[in-house]
């Protein structure tokens, strides 16, 4: 129930290929996360299992059965639109009921089905109103229970907190991972969110241009980005990168010579990589410090004091390094300073963008 | 194109365009304020409207009016102050029947005759008008080819004047026009259609039709496309049928389009008149006589005119349209009420 395959999926319109051959595997009741930059074709992808696209090459198969010719509504799936798509004339029963009324399903088990989603979402006192008297946070629950009722096999949602205020998102994100641990069902959650991303995935899919970019658990994704550009995207704010090239290529430790003449040393197991080659030194905003005699010599650009953490915007010969120090620093702008890479998992990319070797 | 425009001429061309109006607005700044001190600004707001006010006033209030003076009064002089006052007199005639199922009864057997023919028309074209126009709009909803095209097709005939519409049916349908003439290839004798009872009036009703179909139908297709996608793709996951999508969720959204379509189309079937005198004049006998012609011929175009019977029927003609007009506000007071979409 739930276990949904995707083999070498493609989707053109006309002649704008958006798809490129997709494979994914996506187990029975895991919570997987479809992100990426906007048009890399995480709806499309999400639409094509749905059955409201037609995938125009590969396979997919839901519960082993290639469902390529199967209308959307005899997949057994369910879909949360972004804008919740809930029928405005109707009340919020009526819109509940409405995809149960199809199937021929006896009355009394539809009352039943929509009482028990209404007690799960709390959202009994709106039965009778339509989604126009509804709270933008009422309605998106709507949404999910039109979906919950029809208990389908995987639930498909499309950015479905985008429309929320920051703090409801927060909550309505809690209640989503509550939500799918009670009931669990396969999700595919498409978000530009990385805290939705970080926190609600079992696995997070991230696409580029209609390819995979990587698969993996978020703190795979976090720790070991597969090449430069999940580096970039996943973690906020992103990864800063410093151009350089290959010094020494030593078992166990790379030199690289940075832009401005400083050399840093990457822990590599094997780089298998060229001296002289031209290389990407990555490394995570949060850990990079300030201070330390061999540090990288910067200049403050910008001081974002957020009172729990401090982002300063640091030029490093001609690089821009962004810093994110816990507590309050009193910099100032223009100010002088050592950053110091020294504790910080360093990542190194080759010309390519692929991630060489293993970090420590 | 935009007045100031990016291109390197553009601001100096729009400075130049701007200037005669600052100039303008420099001459007439002092004045205003002037009468703002001493009107306020409700008074503005009143000065401002006083000349479109002035305008419905001498070519709408003010005709009414004196139409409604007309209708009390006898003979058939032109100028009112000619003619005698003779009360509802008029009214009497028009209503003055011994049996009131039967036109040939009444005194003013034509008016009668026009009145039956104008609610068949309207029973007729109001139907139909929206059942085609729906369809299309329906239609030309969908992805299909060339759509654009389409589009303009069903547009392009409320563009022409009644008239010209008239007159494009009057060739094609009179004894020597194109249809016969297409027909007569095919081996049929000509056949004077215009001049068939039942032909001339089905003619009616479908040039009337064809000439209006294209406004009522952008309406629609309007309310059409105003329906978010996504609700139809929310019912295909639900795996709803065709008809139950279009019953349960097209329907009911474009609702608020068709009431107004719906009461247009009615008010302007009741006032036919024009493409239709100049395509069958009316004929052949009474057969497509309608109300406007009839009060058209009655107060100008016959021998014996009779203005006062004329305004008499007009009158009662405006109180059936008002109370369209007033149906159409209720109904979209109330759908406006329930919501609609959001
Ligand atoms: N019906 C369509 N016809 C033509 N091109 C389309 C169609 N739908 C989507 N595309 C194109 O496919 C690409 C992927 O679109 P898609 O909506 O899947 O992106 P996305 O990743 O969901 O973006 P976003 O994050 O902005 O929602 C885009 O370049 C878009 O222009
Ligand atoms: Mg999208």
């Amino acid at each position: 129930m739930g276990h949904i395959k995707l083999t070498n999926v493609a989707k053109s319109f006309g002649n704008v290929d958006v798809l490129h051959g997709i494979d994914l595997e996506i187990g029975d009741g895991e919570f997987v996360v479809f992100v990426g930059p906007s048009g890399c074709g995480k709806s499309t992808l999400l639409r094509i299992i749905a059955g409201l696209e037609k995938p125009t090459g590969g396979e997919l198969a839901i519960d082993g059965a290639v469902v390529n010719n199967v209308p959307a509504a005899d997949r057994g799936l369910a879909m949360v639109f972004q804008s919740y798509a809930l029928y405005p004339h109707m009340s919020v029963r009526q819109n509940l009921a409405f995809g149960l009324e199809n199937t021929r399903m006896p009355k009394p088990e539809i009352r039943e089905r929509i009482a028990e989603a209404a007690r799960m979402l709390e959202i009994e006192p709106y039965l009778d109103r339509r989604p126009g008297q509804l709270s933008g946070g009422q309605r998106q629950r709507v949404a999910i229970g039109r979906a919950i009722v029809r208990r389908p096999v995987a639930f498909l949602l499309d950015e479905p907190l985008s429309n929320l205020d920051a703090e409801l998102r927060g909550s309505t994100r809690a209640e989503l991972a509550a939500l799918h641990a009670r009931l669990s069902a396969t999700m595919i959650y498409v978000t530009h969110d990385q805290i939705e991303a970080m926190t609600l995935a079992d696995r997070i899919v991230v696409l580029r241009a209609g390819r995979i970019e990587q698969v993996g658990t978020p703190l795979e994704l976090y720790n070991a980005p597969a090449n430069r550009f999940v580096a970039g995207f996943i973690g906020s704010p992103h990864m800063n990168f410093l151009e350089g090239t290959v010094e020494t290529n030593g078992p166990g430790k790379t030199v690289a010579t940075l832009a401005g003449g400083h050399r840093l040393e990457v822990p590599l197991d094997n780089a298998g990589i060229a001296n002289g080659a031209k290389v990407t030194v990555g490394v995570r905003p949060h850990h990079i410090s300030i201070g330390g005699e061999q540090g990288l010599p910067a200049t403050i650009r910008l001081v974002e004091a957020l009172g729990s953490e401090t982002v300063l915007h640091a030029d490093v010969s001609g690089q821009k390094v962004l810093v994110v120090a816990p507590g309050q620093h009193d910099l100032a702008p223009g100010a002088d300073v050592r950053l110091s890479l020294s504790a910080a998992p360093l990542h190194m990319f080759n010309e390519k963008g692929l991630r060489l070797g293993h970090a420590v | 194109m935009t007045i100031d425009g990016s291109g390197k001429t553009g601001p100096r061309v729009g400075e130049i365009a701007m200037a005669p109006v600052r100039f303008a607005m420099g001459l007439v700044d002092a004045p205003l304020r002037k009468l703002q001190k001493v009107a306020g600004l409700g008074g503005m707001a009143t000065f401002f409207l006083l000349p479109n006010m002035l305008i419905f006033g001498i070519f709408v209030l003010l005709p009414f009016f004196i139409n409604f003076a007309y209708s009390m009064t006898g003979g058939s002089a032109l100028f009112l102050s000619d003619r005698s006052f003779v009360g509802v007199d008029q009214y009497a005639r028009l209503f003055d029947c011994s049996n009131y199922l039967d036109p040939n009864s009444c005194a003013e057997d034509t008016f009668w005759t026009a009145v039956g023919n104008t609610g068949w028309f309207v029973v007729l074209q109001v139907t139909l008008m929206i059942a085609f126009s729906l369809v299309t709009a329906l239609i030309l909803n969908r992805d299909l080819k060339a759509r654009s095209f389409w589009r303009a097709m069903f547009f392009f005939p409320v563009l022409l004047s009644p008239v010209v519409v008239g007159l494009i049916w009057k060739w094609i349908l009179q004894r020597q026009g194109l249809l016969n003439f297409g027909l007569y290839g095919f081996g049929f004798d000509p056949y004077a259609w215009l001049n068939d009872r039942t032909w001339s009036f089905a003619a009616a009703v479908a040039v009337s039709i064809w000439a209006h179909m294209g406004f009522y139908t952008l309406i629609l297709l309007a309310g059409l496309q105003a329906i978010p996608k996504d609700l139809y793709e929310a019912a295909e996951m639900d795996g709803t049928r065709s008809m139950r999508v279009f019953m349960r969720i097209t329907l009911p959204l474009l609702m608020p389009n068709l009431l107004v379509v719906i009461v247009l189309v009615l008010i302007r079937a009741v006032q036919i008149f024009d493409e239709v005198y100049v395509l069958t004049g009316g004929g052949p006998g009474t057969s497509t006589l309608f109300l406007t012609q009839y009060i058209y011929e009655t107060g100008f175009a016959t021998q014996l005119r009779n203005p006062g019977l004329a305004a008499a029927a007009s009158i009662l003609m405006g109180v059936v349209l008002v109370v369209l007009t007033l149906v159409q506000l209720g109904l979209g007071r109330s759908s406006d009420k329930n919501g609609g979409r959001k």
